[in-house]
């Protein structure tokens, strides 16, 4: 009888209450972890769509008119990851930036696009580190374009080996901390406009290899941008661009038939209604050289007339 | 009979006592999510604040580049390049082509407004160019304050003579859609 009362007085005797409370407890306090969690997150995230849409705003200055080149940097204040992409879609295509900051250092992922429409950004697909070097180049095919915006990690260097004259002066000019033509080092990505380097130039042939992939340029913006971009973003880029030259080419087409009202020339509307048709059809770099043949011809025609289109 | 008395009424205190330690969960519950909805309201009005401030900062930025984007620009068309000029002749084919250019600027509307000579005529190809008011991009939405800048407003004419350029002061304004 005493070992009984032992044993019953030794056994776990939890009440209703205690049971309900200790449920209801944790049940409070896995809402409250689970919340405050996604609030971290949500945090995180707005302030990489901030970030994204910052960098997209602070682009604008970048806009050319007769300078040559327009230079700026971007400091974040965090490690941050820029996905820099491009879709083929609308009338003009779409550019879009992702940022992955990093928190307690571990990296947050975000699914938020930051879209323009009317910005070209020529970089690797992914580009990390805390402050960015950005500088845009006007494209002309023969009227310009549209401006063009290389974007670099302070992190890469870029070395340019044996480059001509003009490019040399070019990056000087830039003073770009991370774009050098002398003092390279070892960890330093070399271009090299002549020799087997990691990014090979072919100035005549009007090439960049880069990652064991050929793409094709015309223009000193172009090489800038297949330069410092991945195959992929590069053609895209390039399509959007041709969209734009399209679009452009159209505007020219019907401003002529305007001013021809007023006693001026009227015999590039065909012409341009090829070079938008050539452009509208370019499937990959390699097939620019037909619509730059083109543009050169409309470029000399345009220069011989009294009434000038652009 | 005596004995039962006592546990009837224990077990009505502990109902009562579950019964009120359930209603002061709920009152715990309901205070969190309040406390939640008052935080969440607060940071919503914060990202709103910050994308309207963005947006004004986007057209503010714009406004002093867009007269020298390629579809605006006078280019050599007038002569030598200038800066701030944007080519009547071309913008009125734009405003032809508005729907395909709806998005391109990411932004609400785009007006230019003729103001020496000042003319309040809304340009369409019926009229040009006896026209002051030119809209490229008109979203029929709630906007900010438009930003603006001055420019010139370039075109072709002609007489029996010969063909000159003439160029008129303009106001480009440009506002973006209010999300607040």
């Amino acid at each position: 009888m005493s070992n009984k009362k032992k044993f019953k007085k030794g056994a776990l005797e939890i009440s209703f209450g205690w049971l309900f409370a200790i449920i209801a407890g944790g049940v409070i306090l896995f809402l409250a972890i689970y919340f405050s969690s996604k609030l971290i997150q949500t945090g995180t995230e707005t302030v990489s769509a901030e970030t994204g849409k910052e960098i997209a705003v602070l682009l604008n200055p970048l806009e050319t008119s007769f300078e040559s080149v327009q230079t700026t940097s971007i400091t974040i204040p965090s490690e941050t990851r820029i996905h820099n992409g491009c879709d083929l879609v609308g009338t003009f295509g779409e550019q879009f930036i992702r940022l992955d900051q990093k928190s307690f250092n571990k990296w947050i992922q975000t699914d938020v696009n930051v879209k323009t429409n009317n910005k070209y950004i020529f970089s690797n697909e992914e580009i990390e580190g805390e402050k960015f070097y950005l500088f845009s180049k006007p494209f002309n095919f023969p009227f310009k374009v549209a401006d063009l915006i290389y974007m670099t990690s302070s992190k890469d260097r870029y070395c340019f080996i044996n480059a001509p004259t003009e490019i040399e002066e070019e990056i000087e000019r830039l003073k770009q901390e991370n774009l050098l033509i002398e003092n390279c080092s070892d960890e330093d990505i070399e271009v090299c406009f002549n020799g087997n380097c990691e990014i090979n130039v072919d100035y005549f042939e009007r090439a960049v290899e880069k990652d064991g992939k050929r793409v094709y340029f015309e223009g000193d913006a172009l090489m800038y941008a297949a330069i410092f971009s991945e195959k992929e973003v590069y053609e895209c880029q390039l399509k959007r661009l041709m969209w734009r030259l399209r679009e452009i080419s159209n505007l020219y087409q019907d401003k002529e038939i305007i001013i021809a009202e007023k006693k001026c020339e009227n015999n590039l509307r065909l012409d341009l209604n090829e070079l938008s048709n050539l452009a509208d059809n370019l499937e990959n770099s390699g097939e620019l050289i037909i619509v730059k043949m083109k543009a050169e011809d409309i470029e000399m025609k345009n220069n011989a007339r009294r009434c000038v289109l652009w | 009979m005596v004995a039962r008395t006592p546990n009837r009424f224990n077990s009505k205190k502990g109902q009562l006592k579950i019964q009120q330690m359930a209603f002061m969960l709920i009152a715990i519950f309901l205070l969190f999510i309040l406390a939640g909805m008052f935080f969440l309201s607060i940071n919503l009005y914060n990202v709103r604040k910050t994308a309207v401030n963005l947006e004004e900062q986007n057209s503010m930025l714009l406004v002093s580049k867009l007269a020298n984007s390629p579809e605006f620009s006078c280019g050599n068309s007038f002569g030598t390049s200038r800066l701030n000029c944007i080519d009547f002749d071309k913008l009125i084919v734009l405003e032809d082509k508005k729907e395909e250019y709806a998005e391109l600027w990411g932004v609400a509307k785009i007006e230019i407004r003729k103001i020496f000579p000042r003319d309040d005529t809304i340009c369409s190809y019926e009229n040009y160019p006896d026209c002051g008011v030119i809209k490229i991009v008109d979203k029929k939405v709630n906007t900010l304050p438009a930003s603006s800048n001055f420019v010139s407003l370039c075109r072709k004419e002609a007489n029996e003579r010969m063909i000159y350029d003439k160029c008129e002061l303009a106001l480009l304004m440009i506002s973006s859609e209010d999300k607040t």
